[in-house]
């Protein structure tokens, strides 16, 4: 019996297998995947390992290349043979890249080279799972030709884009590095990939923003111009601004500073002093609850305690979605209708819980609905 | 659309409009004010353009979505001319049976005709509503008769002529000898006489002048102005443009909350109109006068409707008042020589030069001429906005006009001037409403608000109320107003929480005085009037909160309690429903009964108002009773 074997006893499946004769390999790999919440089992030899691959048919199957007896390249063939669908992943101890681009041409879909931290096989072992899925849908009969080709095109494409990329990095370093060295080259290579994939998302983002502030700055330059550069228009020119991007960011208030030659300072003292400027950003829909007098007699208090309770926040907050904003205002002259909500352009006569459950939850719904679509 | 050069070129147009007018004689009226908005009168507009094209009737019966017409609580309103049959609460779908019944066959919808109180009878015409029967609505009927969108409404009805007479036919000192011997005076809150303002700028030897319109309708509870300019912006418009010529300015400013969008829309709107047919720009009617008018968005400060901070928000900087050792009439924006008008008093200007200084010299009392425009609302039957001329006694408006206190509920007081006005209890409802005897009875006309309060309402709370918003509002530029109100709020905050302390209304009344004596502008120097005039009139409600930890009227939160009487309680439920922090819950036993968390209520009264009628098992407590029994 293999004693050691862990998680296999009794379980009749299992999202990944560990095939490796190094014990602390086996037990390391296996606690990592289990902490991660994957079903995990493992196997001491190829032989075995095979076994279970029949009974327990993984989902993964991460594999060492150097073992006594059946080797992992053989394991990978024989893979393949019982189920196309299983993932497997190879280990390769002494590295070679030769032999983990052989690896892959006979179907592995990614290697590890030891030593290797709990993310790096944890990274894996999800994009494993991934593509067996992806794997799974494609192998189901499915209506349209068209359409499984479509779901296992970029598995494909994912594969060979790895394996072409190794075949690579054996050339180049094939090239005339000492072969000693090679195997930290390729971890240092791969760090620094991976660093520079990073700063090339963060770049996308900078970029993004970038783009952002540009077009806040442009909106600023219009309204400043509809304004005719009038250095005394400069609280009509906030308000406009206001209205238009919802609050004053601080890269609009230093370009309006620039722009109309009104120390920043001083506009500062503008955006602290009148209501209906905000220096932090308000969620998409504006709820203000009328405190005028004539609704503070009808219920105000009443009403904003409701609102409070049912958004969450209090006056002047926003909630964590970015989606409300509650606000008590002094008075929105609607004071025949007391007590009055507002929300956008859309006023509210003394709105019963009910309601407000109802207007909070359609608007959410729609704030939903128009990320879907804008996703999509 | 023609430039018109002279009088004439204006008196030929309005003949033309007027034709247009009067080709088609019904004309059926949508209130389209902010609150009638609110009530989705859009809706109904688009069903009668739908149902009116239907029927065939676009070419004998106009459509015409105007400004407010006032009784804002029961609208949206439809009025149909010329015989003035009025519709309340209507809705989209009682259009087509307005259309088939009233349009084509000449009868009318009962069930939306405007129902009597006492009687139960329908009554069929505005005019015969007792909302309107007592009002003298001078300024607020013209909103029924245009499209504010459309200049030509306003020019059919005689609009601009006044302006014309004014260019063509007098010189500066007369138009203002016109406007002293109306004896107009302002009507935002001082009621300053209006000539002499005027004579004071026009004699200040510095140009340019400037003329503004004070459109930042800061009193809560009040929407006056709001409505005029909504409803009918030319009347304002040419009341500035001749109070311009008057003085001397060419140069004008309408200055408007940005919290009243459909306002500015609408002045927008007219400032284009007036461009293009060229009566504001150069020569105007071939007069050789020439002015021009900006809007100014006002950004939300209470303060800024003092006049000398709204001069500085125009300039562009924080909008704080200054000292007026020199008027603002010599020395206000850009220290050139500014006079600035309220929107009702520029609204009045049209109809002194129209009808002459001695026939409206006949309105009003005394020493206030005209009529006078309040926000009739609070705790009110009919609440809306009311037009009177001055010297109505209260009475005569809350209970004639406004038709008393809803649900049978006892009369406790009225509040007029907003937060710079006090108290009025009933022992004075048969005072007559103008300038100078609100004034003598510790409370100002301020600038129209009127609301109303019935025993459910809490005195200290309201002091509380009004000093709050002043302590928010206090630009915190004088110390006498910025600490004063923030020490006064702490008080009262202390009182209405049941931490009252013997000697906090003697506190008070010193701080008060110290505010009256020191506050460097109006804002701080009648910010007492609310606490003052409460003490003065119910001190047995702040002996109450101080001494006995109650609060009478059952409104200051930390003084009461709700509570579910087991014994009516029929275990439906609805409370719990209706709960929005879920305090309510069922308590186990034989008969299901509810009963609510203390510890988690937020005191928002919901389950009150949602237990059947027929039960009324929440009960509203002191929270003193509470701790007894516990």
């Amino acid at each position: 019996m293999y004693l050691d074997e862990k998680g296999a006893a009794g379980a009749k499946t299992a999202d990944v297998l560990v095939i490796d004769d190094e014990e602390s390999m086996r037990e390391g790999c296996h606690q990592t995947l289990e902490a991660d919440g994957y079903r995990a089992t493992t196997a001491q030899d190829g032989r075995r390992g095979l076994e279970l691959i029949e009974t327990m048919h993984p989902k993964v199957v991460i594999v060492d290349l150097k073992m006594p007896g059946i080797t992992g390249m053989e394991v990978l063939a024989e893979i393949s043979k019982i189920d196309p669908t299983i993932v497997s992943i190879v280990i390769t101890g002494y590295g070679s890249v030769e032999s983990a681009v052989e690896s892959m041409k006979i179907g592995a879909f990614d290697y590890m080279t030891k030593p290797f931290g709990p993310e790096r096989l944890l990274e894996s072992v999800k994009r494993g799972m991934n593509l067996n899925e992806e794997r799974k849908a494609a192998a189901q009969p499915s209506i349209s030709p068209e359409a499984g080709e479509a779901v296992e095109g970029p598995a494909l494409d994912q594969q060979t884009v790895a394996l072409k990329s190794l075949e690579l990095l054996g050339q180049y370093y094939s090239l005339g590095l000492d072969k000693r060295d090679f195997l930290d080259e390729l971890v240092n290579l791969e760090t620094e990939a991976r660093f520079h994939a990073e700063t090339l998302g963060w770049i996308k983002e900078r970029e993004k923003i970038l783009r952002e502030v540009l077009q806040n700055l442009r909106v600023v330059d219009e309204v400043i111009a509809q304004y005719e550069y009038e250095k005394s228009a400069v609280l009509q020119v906030m308000l406009e601004v206001q209205r238009r991007l919802n609050w004053l960011p601080r890269h609009a208030l230093k370009w309006i500073s620039r722009r109309l030659k009104v120390s920043l300072g001083r506009l500062y003292s503008i955006a602290t002093f009148y209501e209906a400027l905000s220096l932090e950003p308000s969620g998409a829909y504006l709820v203000e609850v009328c405190t005028g007098t004539a609704c503070h007699v009808r219920g105000a208090p009443q009403l904003n305690a409701t609102v409070s309770a049912l958004l969450g926040i209090q006056p002047g907050q926003t909630d964590s979605n970015m989606l409300f904003t509650l606000k008590n205002v002094h008075c929105l002259g609607c004071c025949a209708l007391a007590p009055v909500m507002k929300i956008g352009e859309q006023y509210y006569s003394n709105p019963t819980m009910k309601k407000l459950e109802g207007i909070f939850d359609s608007l959410k719904r729609e704030k939903q609905d128009y990320a879907k679509v804008e996703v999509a | 659309m023609p430039r018109l050069k002279s009088p004439d070129d204006l008196y030929e147009l309005r003949e033309k409009l007027k034709q247009e007018r009067d080709q088609r004689h019904t004309c059926v009226t949508i209130c389209s004010g902010t609150g009638c908005i609110a009530c989705r009168s859009q809706d109904v507009v688009a069903e009668f353009e739908r149902e009116m094209a239907e029927k065939g009737l676009e070419d004998k019966v106009a459509l015409r979505r105007t400004g407010c017409y006032g009784l804002c609580e029961r609208g949206p309103i439809v009025v149909i001319l010329p015989e003035r049959i009025c519709y309340l609460g209507t809705k989209a779908e009682d259009v087509s049976e307005i259309v088939s019944e009233t349009l084509v066959k000449g009868r009318h919808v009962d069930r939306l005709l405007y129902e009597d109180v006492e009687t139960g009878q329908r009554i069929v015409r505005l005019d015969d509503i007792p909302f309107y029967r007592k009002q003298e609505r001078l300024l607020l009927e013209a909103n029924s008769l245009v499209d504010p969108k459309r200049i030509e409404d306003y020019i059919a009805i005689g609009g601009y002529s006044a302006l014309a007479k004014v260019l063509l036919e007098m010189n500066a000192e007369a138009v203002i000898e016109e406007i002293e011997k109306a004896g107009l005076r302002g009507r935002g809150g001082g009621g300053f006489p209006v000539g002499s303002k005027w004579r004071t700028t026009r004699d200040v030897p510095s140009d340019p002048k400037y003329i503004i319109v004070n459109a930042d309708e800061g009193d809560p509870g009040a929407y006056m102005d709001r409505s005029i300019l909504e409803g009918n912006p030319h009347s304002v418009l040419e009341g500035l443009i001749i109070g311009a010529f008057a003085i001397g300015s060419q140069k004008g400013y309408v200055y408007v909350r940005q919290e009243y969008p459909l306002a500015v829309e609408n002045t927008e709107i007219a400032i284009k109109q007036l461009e293009e047919y060229g009566l504001i720009g150069k020569d105007i009617l071939g007069s050789g006068f020439s002015f021009t008018v900006d809007i100014q968005r006002g950004a939300g400060a209470f303060v800024s409707g003092e006049s000398s901070a709204l001069m500085s928000a125009i300039e562009g900087k924080v909008g704080e008042p200054r000292l007026k050792y020199v008027h603002t009439a010599v020395k206000g924006l850009w220290d050139k020589p500014t006079c600035l008008n309220n929107v009702e008093t520029f609204a009045n200007v049209p109809l002194i030069i129209n009808n002459g200084s001695d026939w409206y010299g006949r309105i009003g009392s005394d020493n206030s001429k005209g009529t006078k425009i309040f926000s009739l609302v609070g705790k009110v039957n009919n609440t809306g906005l009311v037009e009177i001329p001055m010297g109505m006694s209260l009475r005569e408006i809350v209970y004639d006009i406004g038709g008393g206190i809803p649900n049978g509920k006892k009369f406790k007081a009225v509040q007029t001037g907003g937060p710079s006005g006090g108290v009025l209890p009933e022992g004075m409802l048969d005072i007559p409403v103008d300038f100078d005897r609100l004034e003598k009875v510790g409370s100002m006309m301020g600038s129209g608000g009127m609301i109303v309060m019935d025993e459910d309402t809490c005195m200290v709370d309201t002091a509380r109320y009004y000093t709050d918003f002043l302590a928010h509002e206090s630009c915190g530029k004088c110390v006498p107003c910025r600490e004063g109100l923030r020490q006064m709020l702490r008080i009262l905050d202390n009182i209405t929480s049941g931490k009252g302390r013997e000697g906090d209304i003697e506190l008070l009344e010193e701080l008060s005085e110290f505010l009256q004596e020191a506050a460097f502008c109006a804002l701080g120097s009648t910010a007492p009037n609310p606490v003052l005039s409460t003490i003065a009139h119910f001190r047995d409600e702040y002996d109450a909160h101080i001494r006995d930890k109650r609060c009478p009227s059952g409104v200051c939160k930390d003084l009461i309690a709700y509570q579910i009487d087991a014994e009516a309680c029929i275990g439906c439920g609805t409370c719990a429903r209706n709960c929005p922090v879920d305090a309510i819950s069922e308590v186990e036993g034989e008969n299901t009964v509810y009963e609510i968390d203390q510890g988690k209520c937020i005191k928002c009264g919901n389950c009150i108002d949602v237990c059947p009628p027929k039960v009324e098992a929440v009960v509203k407590i002191s929270s003193s009773v509470l701790l007894e029994s516990a």
